[in-house]
C-alpha cells in the first residue's frame, strides 16, 4: 500500500513560513485557519547556550488517524489509494470532533465555511502531477513529499541517507503518525506542536 | 464611515470621463488575455523586497490567481517567501491608491478630491517652479525608500535635472551606504551583502570550495529567505562552517557553529579584537597582504598620507609607493605591482629625513593594540573563549567570506564597521578566489541592467555644493544623496536655507525615520508635500497630493540574475496607477512644459548622452537596456523570456575568478583592484582624500570637511550606552536593537491579511531574567520607552537574546489611518530611535539601533489595533477596475 506523506528536513527549515502562505493561496484557507503552521521548538537552554529549530506542523497523515475514528459523518477519511487523510467538506458538519481528537491539533476550522479544513497534500495539484504548494515553494527545500513505502522514492532515499538515528516522528499516541522529520544538527525534542509558544504572542493558529 | 478604508472615507468626486481620459497610460498588459476562462502562466520577477526572486504568475480571466516560484531562476530556484506569495493581496488590496488625489481639508484631516493626472502634475509642477523661483531649486527635496517596488534612482534623477541636490532616503547612511563606501574605497568591487543579492558565489553550492562563512549582523533566513536564505541552507548542508555575530538568535544564529550575541552597537570593538588576534597569531595570508594590499606602504605619520615615489603617468596605472626593503635596510620605490628584488617589511617605524614613517600594517596593529579578547569580551558582552572560537573557525577555514549586514549601518560607528569587515576578509585573502564572497563576476562585460541613470553630472556645481550635509559627510556623494537630519534641520530652521517642498515615493517615512515626530512638527514649514505609493500610509495623511503607483505585478523591470536576466512585466493593471519611474519623468516633462529650462534639457538626447533622455512610457526605458545588452526590443525580450531568464553571457565567462590578476593589454600589468592604488587599501588613505575633496564620489572636488576622516577603523561607544559612565542608563537600562522578520520588508505589507495574521503586532524580545526584573511575562503587552517617546509591543520572553538587550521589529498600523494617530504612534519603534548627533563622520549615520530604553508591563494593546486574524478581512482582495488600454497620445 502507498503511504504518501511529508518528509521534512528540519536542518533545512529556516522558519520563514512561506509554506503557510503558499498553502493559503493554493487552498483558499480562511483567515484564522492554518493547515501547516511552522512552530518554533525552543529556544531552550540558558543564554547563550541555546537550541532552536523549526517544526513545520501539517497533518501527520497517520496510519491510525484518530480524526477519522471520531468523525460522525464520515467526512474525515483515509484515502485507501495513497494513505492521505482527507476531509470531504460537503459532508463535514463542522462539529470539530476531529480537531479535538487529533493528538497534534493540526486540523483547523474554517470560520467562513463553518467546516473543518486540513492538509490533503494538495490533492488537486497531485492529480495534475505537481507537488504540494508548500513543497514547491519551500525556501529551504526542507519540505519533501512522496511515498515512504516505496524504497525507490525520493523521500525514502532521503530517509535512508539521513540514517535511522536522525529520523523522528511526532509522539506516537497510538495513531502512528506518518510525517518523518530529519534532524542531524541538534537534539530532537519530544514536543507537540500545540505546546510551542507562539500563540501567546498573538499568532493565533499561525 | 468605515474606519479601515482610508480612501472610502475620503471626499472623492468621481469623474467618469477622467478615467477614460487618464487611464491606461502605456502600461501594456497585452500579454495577458482577459478572455473568459483562459489561463496563462506568465514569467515575472518579484519585488516584495529587494531580492527579485523569479515568479510564475497564473492569470485567469485577466486576474492573477496564483503565484509560484520560478525554478529556472538561478538564485531563487523556485523558492518564494511569504512576502512574495502575498503579492495578490497587495495587488488587489481594496485600499490601493487608485487615482490622483488632492487634499481638500486641512493637512492630516484626510479629506481628498480626485483629480486627473494632468491636473495633478500641472498643479505640482506649478508649485515646484514657484518655489524654485522664490527660494532656489535646492528648496525642493525628494525622498524615496527601499520598500515597495522602487525605481531607486528615479527621484534622484529628477532632482539632478531639476537642479536640487537634496534627495534622501531613510536607508542610505543607515542602510547599505556605509558598507558600500568601505568596500568601494578599500576593495573597489561589490560589497558582500547577501540581502542585496551580492555574494553570488553562494549560489553555486555544487561547485564552490567555500569552507566558512561569517555572517556579521545579517540574517539571510529572515531578510531574503527565497534567495540568500535558501542558498545558505545548501552551503550548511554541504558542511560550510558558519560564525554568526548577532544579538538575536535568528535562524542563521541557531544553525551556526559559533554564535556571538554581541551587545548592539559594539561591533567595531569586536572587529578590532578580531584583527588584533589575527595579527598576533599570524592568521592572515601574508603573501596576499604583502603583494595585494597597501599595508606595506610607508605612511607619513604626521599627514596620514602614503609616501609616493612618483605620480603615475598612465591612467590605468597607480602611483609608485615607498616600502621598506629589509635587504638594503632602506626605503625603496615599489613599482606596481611588485618587485621580487625587495624583501618588503610588513611592520616597522622609521625616521627618514626628520619624518616618521610607519607601514599601514604597523598603524593597523597599533590601532588594535588595546583590543585583547578579554577587553572585547567585556565591552561586547561576550565570552572571550567564544570569540576566539569564532575567529579560529572562520580564519582557519579558508576559502570563505565575511558578509556584513545592515545591523552595523544603523549606528554612528557605521562606516568603521564596514572598514573592519573589509580588513578581516582581505587579511585572509578571501577575495576573487573560488569560495570567496568578494567577486567581480561578469567583470569582462559590465552591465547596469535597468538602473535608471542618476544624471549626477547634470547637477550644476553651485548646486552640488549646497547638498545638505554634503560637505561634512562626503560619503553621501556615492549615492548623490543629502543627509536626512540636515534636511530636517533645514525644514525646521530655514538654515542654511529653507526647504519648502517634499516629494516622497516610499511606504511610511514616519515608521522608518528616526523620531518621526520631529518631521511631522517641521511639516508646517513646507508649502508642498506629495506622496506617491501603492496605498496610503501614515505619511499620506500629511500630504497635499497622493499619486497612485503600481505594484510589482503591474511593473516592468529587467533583473540581472547571475549570468542571466529575468523579466518583470505587468500581469495586470488597475485603476490609474503609474510606475513611479514614469511619474518622475512625467513631472520633469510637466516642469519643462511650464517653462523650466533645466527640465527641458532632460529631453534633449544630445545633452543627455549616456544618461539618455527622459521617457514617456516604460517600454522606452526598458529598451535602453534590452537593446544595449541583448540586442532585443522589449517585445522580443518578453517573447524570449517565456522559457526562463535569458542568458546574456555564458556561465563560464561570468564566473571569472582572480580578476585582479588578469593582465591588462595596454599596460602589460595586472588589472589589480578598482582602487586608486590598484591594491586593496586596508590602510584607508582614500578616506582622507574623501574628507578633503569628496573624490572619487563627488565628480568635482568639494571644500574640505571640518576634519580628516580616520583612515583606520576606530571604536565609538554608543552615545546612549548601558555602561555606568552614561547617566541615562540608570533610567533607561536596556539596549534596543532591531532586525528583520520574514513577513515584511521595511514599512511595507502591514495591510496584508495573510501576513498580519502571522505577525499582527511587533514582538519585544527580552531575556527571561530581564523580564522577571521588570515584571514582564511572555505574551504580555509592554510599554517600551526611550528618552524620546513610548510605544507598545508584545513581550517575547526568550533566552534567544541577552540580558540587558531588547529587540523590536518596526511597525505601523494601517487599520488606524483614519484616526488621530494615523497609525504611526502605537507600535512604531522608530518613535524611540535617535535622529540627533553624534553622526558617523563619513556618511552622517544616526542611531536606529543601540540606544537605551526601559520596559514596563502595559494594561493591554493600543486602542483599535487589529490583532485577530479575522480583523483583517476588510483588506482581502476585492474586485478591481481594469485600466483601459489607452495609448500615450490619447492620455497626454
Amino acid at each position: 500500500m502507498k503511504k504518501y506523506t511529508f518528509v521534512i528536513d528540519v536542518d533545512r527549515c529556516i522558519g520563514c513560513k512561506g509554506c503557510q502562505v503558499s498553502c493559503k493561496q493554493e487552498n483558499g484557507v480562511a483567515l484564522g485557519a492554518c493547515r501547516n503552521a511552522v512552530k518554533t521548538v525552543g529556544p531552550m537552554g540558558v543564554y547563550p547556550n541555546v537550541q532552536m529549530y523549526f517544526l513545520p506542523s501539517p497533518c501527520q497523515h497517520c496510519d491510525e488517524p484518530s480524526c477519522v475514528e471520531v468523525c460522525p459523518t464520515g467526512a474525515c477519511y483515509k484515502d485507501p489509494e495513497d494513505g492521505v487523510v482527507r476531509i470531504d467538506r460537503n459532508v463535514c458538519i463542522g462539529c470539530k470532533s476531529c480537531a479535538e481528537a487529533c493528538p497534534y491539533k493540526v486540523n483547523t476550522f474554517n470560520q467562513e465555511l463553518q467546516v473543518m479544513d486540513k492538509c490533503n497534500l494538495c490533492a488537486q495539484l497531485r492529480e495534475v502531477g505537481e507537488e504540494p504548494a508548500c513543497v514547491k515553494n519551500c525556501c529551504g527545500h526542507a519540505l519533501h513529499f512522496g511515498d515512504i513505502n516505496d524504497p525507490e522514492s525520493e523521500v525514502s532515499k532521503l530517509l535512508k541517507e539521513a540514517g535511522e538515528e536522525h529520523v523522528h516522528t511526532l509522539r506516537d499516541l497510538g495513531n502512528a503518525p506518518g510525517v518523518r522529520y530529519i534532524l542531524r544538527r541538534g537534539e530532537w525534542v519530544d514536543v507537540l506542536p500545540q505546546d510551542c509558544e507562539e500563540t501567546k504572542r498573538g499568532r493565533k493558529g499561525c | 464611515m468605515l474606519k479601515y478604508d482610508f480612501l472610502k472615507a475620503a471626499d472623492i468626486a468621481i469623474d467618469a470621463s477622467s478615467l477614460q481620459k487618464y487611464g491606461g497610460l502605456s502600461v501594456q498588459t497585452a500579454a495577458v488575455s482577459q478572455d473568459a476562462g483562459e489561463v496563462q502562466k506568465i514569467r515575472t520577477t518579484c519585488r516584495a523586497c529587494i531580492s527579485n526572486c523569479g515568479v510564475i504568475a497564473t492569470v485567469k480571466n485577466g486576474r492573477v490567481v496564483k503565484l509560484e516560484g520560478d525554478p529556472k531562476n538561478k538564485m531563487s530556484r523556485g523558492r518564494m517567501c511569504a512576502k512574495g506569495l502575498s503579492g495578490i493581496q497587495a495587488l488587489y488590496n481594496p485600499n490601493r491608491n487608485k487615482y490622483p488625489l488632492v487634499r481638500v481639508g486641512k493637512r492630516g484631516e484626510n479629506k481628498w478630491k480626485r483629480i486627473s493626472w494632468d491636473d495633478a502634475l500641472t498643479q505640482i509642477a506649478t508649485k515646484l517652479l514657484d518655489i524654485k523661483a522664490k527660494y532656489g531649486a535646492e528648496a525642493v527635496m525628494c525622498s524615496t525608500g527601499g520598500g515597495g517596488n522602487p525605481q531607486f534612482t528615479s527621484p534622484a534623477r529628477f532632482c539632478n535635472l531639476f537642479g536640487t541636490p537634496n534627495w534622501f532616503e531613510p536607508g542610505c547612511a543607515q542602510c547599505y551606504l556605509p558598507r558600500q563606501v568601505a568596500y568601494g574605497l578599500m576593495y573597489g568591487g561589490t560589497d558582500p551583502s547577501i540581502a542585496d543579492s551580492n555574494s553570488l558565489e553562494i549560489y553555486y553550492a555544487d561547485r564552490t570550495p567555500m569552507k566558512s562563512l561569517c555572517l556579521w549582523g545579517t540574517d539571510p533566513s529572515y531578510s531574503c529567505p527565497g534567495q540568500g536564505g535558501g542558498a545558505l541552507v545548501e552551503l550548511r548542508a554541504k558542511g560550510v562552517k558558519t560564525v554568526v555575530i548577532d544579538p538575536r538568535l535568528t535562524p542563521d544564529a541557531a544553525k551556526a557553529d559559533v554564535w556571538l550575541p554581541i551587545r548592539p552597537g559594539t561591533d567595531v570593538a569586536l572587529q578590532l579584537a578580531w584583527i588584533r588576534y589575527m595579527l598576533e597569531h599570524k592568521l592572515y595570508n601574508e603573501e596576499f597582504v604583502l603583494k595585494w594590499t597597501n599595508l606595506p606602504y610607508l605612511v607619513n605619520v604626521e599627514t596620514g598620507e602614503c609616501w609616493r615615489a612618483g605620480k603615475s603617468t598612465h591612467p590605468k596605472l597607480p602611483d609608485t609607493f615607498m616600502v621598506w626593503d629589509k635587504k638594503t635596510n632602506s626605503a625603496q620605490p615599489l613599482e606596481y605591482p611588485w618587485n621580487d628584488a625587495y624583501d618588503v617589511a610588513l611592520e616597522g617605524t622609521w625616521e627618514i629625513d626628520g619624518v616618521t614613517y610607519k607601514t599601514g600594517f604597523q598603524l593597523l596593529k597599533e590601532r588594535c593594540e588595546e583590543w585583547t579578547l578579554e577587553k572585547a569580551a567585556e565591552v561586547c558582552w561576550l565570552d572571550a573563549d567564544m570569540i576566539e572560537k569564532g575567529i579560529r573557525t572562520f580564519c582557519e577555514n579558508t576559502p570563505g567570506g565575511l558578509c556584513i549586514g545592515v545591523a552595523t549601518d544603523q549606528n554612528p560607528n557605521s562606516v568603521q564597521a564596514g572598514m573592519g569587515a573589509v580588513i578581516i576578509d582581505l587579511l585572509l585573502g578571501n577575495v576573487e578566489q573560488p569560495g570567496s564572497l568578494l567577486q567581480r563576476f561578469g567583470a569582462l562585460q559590465p552591465t547596469d541592467f535597468s538602473v535608471v541613470p542618476f544624471c549626477e553630472s547634470k547637477l550644476p556645481y553651485e548646486q552640488l555644493v549646497k547638498r545638505l550635509g554634503g560637505i561634512e559627510y562626503k560619503g553621501l556623494h556615492m549615492w548623490h544623496a543629502a543627509h536626512a537630519p540636515s534636511c530636517l534641520q533645514a525644514i525646521k530652521t530655514g538654515k542654511p536655507y529653507p526647504v519648502k517642498a517634499w516629494l516622497d515615493r516610499s511606504g511610511n517615512k514616519l515608521a522608518v525615520l528616526a523620531n518621526g515626530t520631529e518631521w511631522v512638527e517641521a511639516m508646517d514649514n513646507l508649502d508642498l508635500i506629495v506622496h506617491m505609493y501603492m496605498y496610503p500610509t501614515s505619511f499620506s495623511a500629511y500630504a497635499d497630493y497622493l499619486l497612485p503607483t503600481t505594484e510589482w505585478l503591474e511593473t516592468n523591470y529587467l533583473q540581472q540574475v547571475c549570468n542571466t536576466v529575468s523579466i518583470r512585466q505587468p500581469v495586470d493593471h488597475l485603476y490609474e496607477t503609474i510606475d513611479e519611474c514614469l511619474i518622475w519623468s512625467l513631472l520633469t516633462q510637466k516642469c519643462a512644459e511650464l517653462g523650466d529650462k533645466d527640465c527641458a534639457r532632460g529631453f534633449d538626447a544630445e545633452y543627455m548622452g549616456k544618461d539618455f533622455p527622459c521617457w514617456d512610457n516604460m517600454t522606452e526605458v526598458m529598451e535602453h537596456f534590452t537593446k544595449r545588452y541583448l540586442n532585443m526590443t522589449w517585445d522580443e525580450f518578453k517573447e524570449a523570456s517565456k522559457d526562463g531568464p535569458i542568458e546574456y553571457m555564458p556561465e563560464e565567462d561570468f564566473l571569472h575568478y582572480y580578476v585582479y590578476k588578469d593582465i591588462r593589454p595596454e599596460t602589460g600589468k595586472p588589472r589589480g583592484f578598482n582602487t586608486s592604488t590598484r591594491k586593496c587599501e586596508l590602510y584607508g588613505e582614500c578616506f582622507i582624500t574623501l574628507s578633503r575633496t569628496g573624490m572619487p564620489f563627488s565628480g568635482e572636488p568639494l571644500p574640505p570637511a571640518s576634519h580628516d576622516y580616520d583612515p583606520l577603523p576606530y571604536y565609538m561607544e554608543p552615545h546612549e550606552s548601558p555602561l555606568p559612565e552614561c547617566d541615562l542608563s540608570k533610567e533607561y537600562p536596556l539596549v534596543m536593537t532591531n532586525g528583520r522578520i520574514p513577513f515584511y520588508h521595511h514599512s511595507t505589507l502591514r495591510n496584508i491579511p495573510w501576513l498580519r495574521e502571522i505577525y499582527p503586532a511587533p514582538e519585544l524580545w527580552i531575556n527571561p531574567e530581564t523580564a522577571e526584573q521588570y515584571g514582564v511575562a511572555d505574551g504580555d503587552w509592554v510599554w517600551v520607552e526611550s528618552l524620546r517617546n513610548k510605544v507598545r509591543a508584545i513581550a517575547n520572553v526568550t533566552p534567544g537574546i541577552g540580558k540587558g538587550v531588547v529587540y523590536m521589529e518596526r511597525f505601523w498600523n494601517p487599520e488606524k489611518l483614519n484616526t488621530e494617530t494615523h497609525g504611526w504612534k502605537e507600535m512604531n519603534v522608530n518613535l524611540l530611535s535617535k535622529s540627533d548627533a553624534p553622526y558617523n563622520d563619513v556618511v552622517g549615520t544616526y542611531t536606529l539601533r543601540g540606544y537605551q530604553v526601559k520596559v514596563s508591563k502595559a494594561d493591554g494593546p493600543p486602542e483599535g489595533v487589529w490583532l485577530e486574524p479575522r480583523d483583517f478581512r476588510p483588506w482581502l482582495p476585492e474586485a478591481m477596475e481594469h485600466t483601459p488600454e489607452l495609448s500615450k497620445k490619447e492620455v497626454w
